[in-house]
């Protein structure tokens, strides 16, 4: 069966999603789960009544037409319920209320009931939503240190010359080349920055949710063209003679996977 | 009995037939209408001029001179000898003959294989099949804007190395191989190269005269004939062993009796690229970089995927923050628009396109991506129409998404 081969009602709550939105305030809490290296990405904020029901409920999606609409398809089958009794809503659930899903697609089905529950599990313990979405979050949970780990990565020095960099005096000697940049405080985020006028292609890794930078440069970065790649942690480098892959474990996620780049700078 | 069984067959004009339907196609990649005038060639060879080549009386001898006439016409095209045109059952089936045919063929000379990183998946998945027979399969990386380098690929090579394949153009970022640069890298080693060449079928000229390739796959339906034929280009002295076995057609390197109307239509195609290649692709380029300069323009933080340069002239790869790819296909299919994505969720492995990671886009932009390629009935109008929808497409997932910035309230 053809991958969107969806079902009127679930075409239905991907063309016109109910409760879009974020919630703030005291009573709220958030549950995020996915990321953007899978493909999906769910939050769902729920305002939580004295009476412990639901009183408003809203999500923001990212990815494709099963993740919309079951995140929307979600958020009105629980809206009012009691927070036990929403725990209780399964991905089959979601699935049947939408008519079926397309059986490569259920695993969508499964992120909306997640993203749910996660959002209950932090309300019961007490972590905003500010908190909540800096925290690793969803089915993979990794306790990271806010701080830069002590990064052993294999066969770095085997490549200094050959595509690693531990400083960099000419920028110029980057052109067009992938470079990916590794988060040891302002200076690399800055070196990042300054590459942009050499290299369409700078992605600064960090393995935290966001780079160990001081909030001016936070901004500077987020104005500028440097990509940045969050919860991520090189482990080797690969190629034939000269740098071409880093080898990469998402944190999020608990994969590996390899990133294709030309040139890796770990400032000492 | 003055039965009468003729038939008066109306074709439609593709273009004509889109537009009543209310659908601007702009996926030419992934399927092309016949042209009519294809169509009317064959007919004939349905009905009247049915034969089989291989018959000894009358009827077999006209379809074996439509056939080898067929062949002629279309080895004219791509600059080559009757005979170095095999005709197969489509593009995929070329490339399994030119790359298991090959090596399994040339086995005693080396056990070693180069693919590029921006091979198609079928061309890829031979290569596992490869290995599975004991040979060692190398992928020669690309850059950032998914072009081999020749000087990675020298690297590569080795005593044992018999086979290179290198696209001529990815069918999906659109970028061209350097492949006469390739070539004259391989002239006088004895390593054979092989292209792809699907992707850049009448788009830009491919001429095996000029470019000493040893082997092509080629596609009827890339240049506007029958679907589910293709050839594959052998040079005169290269050995390939027949995948497809039985009765010993084209020369026993590829059993089965002749699709001689469809081959006919091939022919028929290539005579009408011929006369008029140059004015359509002209035409087709300017569709296309209409399309790119009002995208980059008007939709923020949107980019090209693929060299801005060194690309088929048909070909339009984007990729947009923050939205993902089959979410984008799906809302343009209701505005009425055909395009196509590489993003994970619309595969069927669930793995975001493989040219896209090696070209060093992370995964989340690489689930971004959109492609729309144009042909022969697309019109300037169609990029009118696709600009009147795709704002306001990206607009509305980027405020379903929790990842894209912005200061606006989400969407009530």
């Amino acid at each position: 069966m053809k991958s969107t081969q969806y079902s009127e009602k679930t075409l239905e709550h991907f063309r016109n999603p109910r409760n879009v939105g974020t919630l703030e305030g005291e009573d709220v809490a958030v549950g995020r789960v996915g990321n953007p290296v899978c493909g999906d990405m769910m939050d769902i904020y729920i305002r939580v009544g004295d009476d412990d029901s639901i009183r408003d409920i809203k999500f923001q999606t990212f990815g494709c037409g099963s993740a919309v609409a079951t995140s929307s398809m979600i958020t009105e089958l629980v809206r009012g319920m009691k927070l036990d009794e929403a725990l209780k809503v399964s991905r089959g659930d979601v699935a049947d209320a939408l008519d079926g899903l397309p059986p490569i697609k259920m695993h969508c089905s499964n992120l909306a009931a997640d993203a749910l529950h996660e959002a209950i599990k932090n309300w019961r313990a007490g972590v905003g939503p500010e908190d909540a979405k800096k925290q690793p979050g969803g089915a993979a949970c990794h306790p990271i240190p806010a701080e830069v780990a002590e990064v052993e990565i294999e066969n770095l020095d085997a490549y200094e010359g050959k595509g690693l960099y531990k400083r960099l005096d000419d920028l110029a000697e980057l052109a067009d080349e992938r470079v990916v940049v590794l988060d040891t405080g302002d200076a690399a985020a800055q070196l990042a920055m300054d590459l942009t006028d050499h290299t369409g292609r700078v992605v600064l890794m960090t393995s935290g949710k966001e780079p160990s930078v001081s909030p001016a440069v936070r901004s500077a970065l987020r104005l500028s063209d440097v990509k940045v790649l969050a919860e991520a942690q090189p482990l080797e480098l690969l190629g034939e003679g000269e740098l071409e892959r880093i080898r990469v474990h998402d944190l999020n996620e608990d994969e590996e996977y390899e990133l294709t780049a030309d040139a890796f700078v770990v400032l000492e | 009995m003055a039965d009468d069984t003729s038939r008066t067959l109306t074709l439609s004009d593709p273009g004509e037939a889109l537009r009543r339907a209310g659908v601007v196609y702009a996926d030419y990649q992934s399927a092309k209408p016949v042209d009519p005038r294809v169509v009317e060639a064959m007919l004939p060879y349905l009905t009247e001029k049915f034969g089989n080549a291989a018959s000894l009386h009358g009827v077999g001898d006209v379809a074996t001179a439509a056939l080898e006439e067929a062949r002629g016409r279309v080895a004219a095209f791509f600059g080559a000898e009757p005979r170095e045109i095999v005709f197969t059952g489509g593009a995929t089936e070329a490339s399994n003959l030119a790359l298991a045919g090959y090596a399994l063929r040339n086995r005693r000379k080396g056990d070693h294989v180069i693919l590029s990183e921006a091979e198609h998946i079928s061309v890829l998945n031979i290569g596992k099949y490869l290995e599975k027979q004991g040979f060692r399969v190398t992928r020669v990386p690309i850059d950032l804007h998914g072009r081999v380098s020749t000087r990675k690929l020298r690297a590569r090579i080795t005593d044992e190395t018999i086979l290179v394949s290198v696209q001529w153009a990815s069918s999906e970022i659109g970028t061209l191989q350097p492949i006469a640069e390739i070539a004259e890298l391989l002239d006088g080693t004895g390593i054979a190269l092989h292209s792809d060449a699907v992707a850049a079928e009448g788009l830009v000229p491919i001429d095996t005269g000029v470019v000493p390739v040893s082997l092509l796959t080629l596609s009827s339906n890339d240049i506007y004939g029958p679907r589910g034929l293709g050839a594959l280009y052998v040079r005169k002295g290269v050995q390939v062993a027949p995948v497809l076995l039985g009765g010993g057609q084209e020369r026993g390197l590829r059993s089965g009796s002749e699709d001689l109307a469809s081959i006919v239509g091939f022919a028929a195609a290539a005579d009408i690229m011929a006369a008029g290649m140059p004015a359509e692709v002209d035409r087709i380029r300017a569709i296309r970089d209409r399309l790119i300069e009002r995208v980059l323009a008007e939709i923020p933080d949107s980019h090209l995927n693929g060299h801005p340069e060194q690309r088929a002239p048909n070909n339009a790869h984007f990729r947009f923050d923050a939205v993902e790819g089959e979410a984008m296909v799906l809302s343009l299919r209701d505005e009425g628009i055909a395009a196509s994505t590489g993003s994970a969720c619309s595969s069927k492995t669930l793995e975001p396109s493989h040219t896209l990671i090696s070209c060093g886009l992370l995964h989340e932009e690489a689930h971004g991506s959109l492609e729309f390629t144009f042909g022969r009935w697309s019109r300037m109008e169609d990029v009118d129409r696709i600009m009147e929808a795709l704002p306001g497409v990206i607009a509305r997932l980027r405020a379903l998404s929790p990842l894209y910035k912005t200061s606006a309230p989400a969407a009530p």
